[in-house]
């Protein structure tokens, strides 16, 4: 089966991709906007992926937070619905990160996540597919390395992975580990859908994180490298959607991704 | 502790710079605290940088006029000087923070051009505002409705805000966000609006009509719903109308007390 290559549906950005041409599929991480005057040829045009913020899997998915998934499965018509390893917002909700987070790497969450993602998958009509998130500091209450713990959720579940590169490649920069060999110690053969994007300085964090950029020669060897292990993988997406997004950026990312493959 | 309890402690590192600061964080020894911080100044300025987006929309369509672009604040040194003390999602930092924008703004004034710019930003500034506190994330227990106003007293929600206003912006708003070439005019008239949040987070703003704004003042938890129709002058049809839209709206609450 061919490998679709595509990118995030960016709706400031909907008129050049209702014309365009070498793109596979679009992921969609918010609904379309009523006022989204594209979104009509885009949804018959393109296959969709569902990639929206469903809710924390360390709780279980309220009926409202299901319903909508399945509604936006539908709408979709997608072939798989995408969540996160995350843990963002405290228990209680009176913090709230508004960002990307990863649990804990232990026991107790590894129960909570396999039991509220099999209650999830348990009322989806797609397979579920879950994506890593970055750490930029380790916590000493986890229990396990971060790949041991996916690992075992994705035995116990039977969910894909969708494998987040450039969160892999941040993650051995900062632990001084060679990315191939960190990949390496990932459960690969769960792979469903790769992103992959650039990385940028932050200044705050002083050194490189995930930014809507180009990925570069090194990121697109790392992209093709990971592909010859995931013998699974079925789609790669190029993980970048912000209003600050060009059209110009993300067609010749496409192109890339797709001629370094 | 469990873990999801240890979670919540780093996550509530992350965003309270004053617990980060505190012997009860720190003594844990749990983050190597160089990291936490950077991590910490970065989920900050995209916290902020987010929502300034979000809630100054108007005012960035405005920059080519005004030079200001909010979005800018979160780079600004001022900003980078309220870190220590920032609580993210507090109503106490959102207010802070709005205040950084609308200074910001103003400052590179006066805009003649833009009559109506002080209200446009105590609008802006009221929404940033309203959308900050705690929210509720899963659907557990039904908030009880305002037919639950026999039982329990209806109570203003912390955070509801009314704005009043020498320029009717409702009327200019969405103009500001398609193309123009001369800046759209506000009717110059008093205009009152109510600002509010309901329990999952989603900003609204109405025009109340004279009994929901009464309502709204006279509610504070400790009348029920008899003793509110009769001290603003309302039959129960019309107090259970004006209650329910102000529940559905999340500006109150039915309070069971406690």
């Amino acid at each position: 089966m061919a490998l679709s290559i595509g990118a995030f549906y960016n709706p400031h950005l909907g008129a050049e991709l209702v014309q365009a041409a070498g793109i596979d599929h679009l992921a969609m991480a918010d609904p379309p906007r009523a006022d989204d005057r594209h979104w009509p040829a885009i949804r018959e045009r393109y296959t969709l992926l569902l990639h929206d913020y469903l809710g924390q899997l360390s709780e279980p998915l309220d009926e409202r937070s299901i319903q909508r998934a399945r509604d936006l499965a539908t709408l979709y018509r997608t072939p798989w619905v995408a969540e996160h390893f995350q843990c963002l917002h405290t228990e209680d909700g009176t913090y709230n990160l508004n960002y990307v987070f990863p649990p804990l790497y232990t026991d107790e969450f590894l129960e909570r996540f396999v039991a509220n993602a099999g209650v999830l998958k348990a009322r989806l009509d797609q397979p579920l597919v879950m994506e890593n998130i970055p750490g930029f500091f380790d916590v000493r209450a986890s229990q396990m390395p971060e790949p041991v713990w996916l690992r075992r959720f994705f035995e116990r579940t039977g969910t894909g992975f969708l494998l987040d590169l450039p969160h892999v490649w941040l993650e051995a920069h900062y632990q001084g580990r060679r990315p191939d060999a960190w990949l390496a110690e990932f459960p690969l053969e769960h792979v469903v859908e790769l992103h992959v994007a650039g990385v940028e300085t932050d200044d705050d964090l002083r050194g490189p994180w995930i930014a809507p950029a180009e990925p570069d020669d090194r990121m697109l060897e790392f992209l093709a490298l990971a592909l010859q292990r995931c013998p699974q993988a079925k789609a790669v997406t190029f993980d970048a959607f912000s209003p600050s997004l060009t059209a110009d950026v993300l067609f010749r990312s496409v192109e890339r991704i797709r001629a370094a493959l | 502790m469990s873990d999801r309890a240890l979670q919540d402690a780093v996550i509530r590192a992350i965003v309270d710079a004053p617990f980060r600061a505190s012997p009860e964080w720190r003594d844990r020894k749990l983050v190597d605290p160089d990291r936490l911080e950077r991590y910490a100044r970065f989920v900050a300025r995209h916290f902020y940088h987010e929502r300034i987006v979000h809630f100054f929309k108007y005012s960035r369509a405005l920059a080519r006029v005004t030079g200001r672009r909010p979005e800018a604040v979160p780079r600004d040194p001022a900003f980078d000087a309220f870190l220590p003390g920032a609580v993210l999602g507090s109503r106490a930092t959102a207010r802070l923070v709005a205040g950084l924008v609308t200074a910001y703004v103003r400052d590179g004034g006066p805009y003649p051009a833009i009559p109506y710019l002080d209200d446009l930003l105590a609008y802006e500034e009221a929404m940033m505002v309203v959308e900050a506190g705690p929210r509720v994330w899963r659907d557990g227990t039904e908030p009880k409705g305002a037919g639950s106003g026999e039982q329990y007293p209806p109570a203003r929600v912390e955070g509801t805000a009314f704005l009043e206003l020498g320029h009717d912006l409702p009327a200019v708003l969405p103009q500001l966000l398609q193309p123009w070439t001369e800046v759209p005019r506000a009717p110059v008239r008093a205009t009152r609006l109510l600002v509010a949040r309901s329990r999952h987070g989603r900003v609204a703003v109405v025009r109340p009509d004279e009994s929901t704004a009464r309502v709204l003042q006279l509610a504070d938890g400790t009348r029920t719903a008899d003793e509110l129709a009769r001290v603003a002058g309302l039959g129960p049809g019309d107090l259970d109308a004006a209650l329910q839209g102000l529940f559905e709206l999340g500006a109150v609450r039915f309070s069971a007390g406690s």
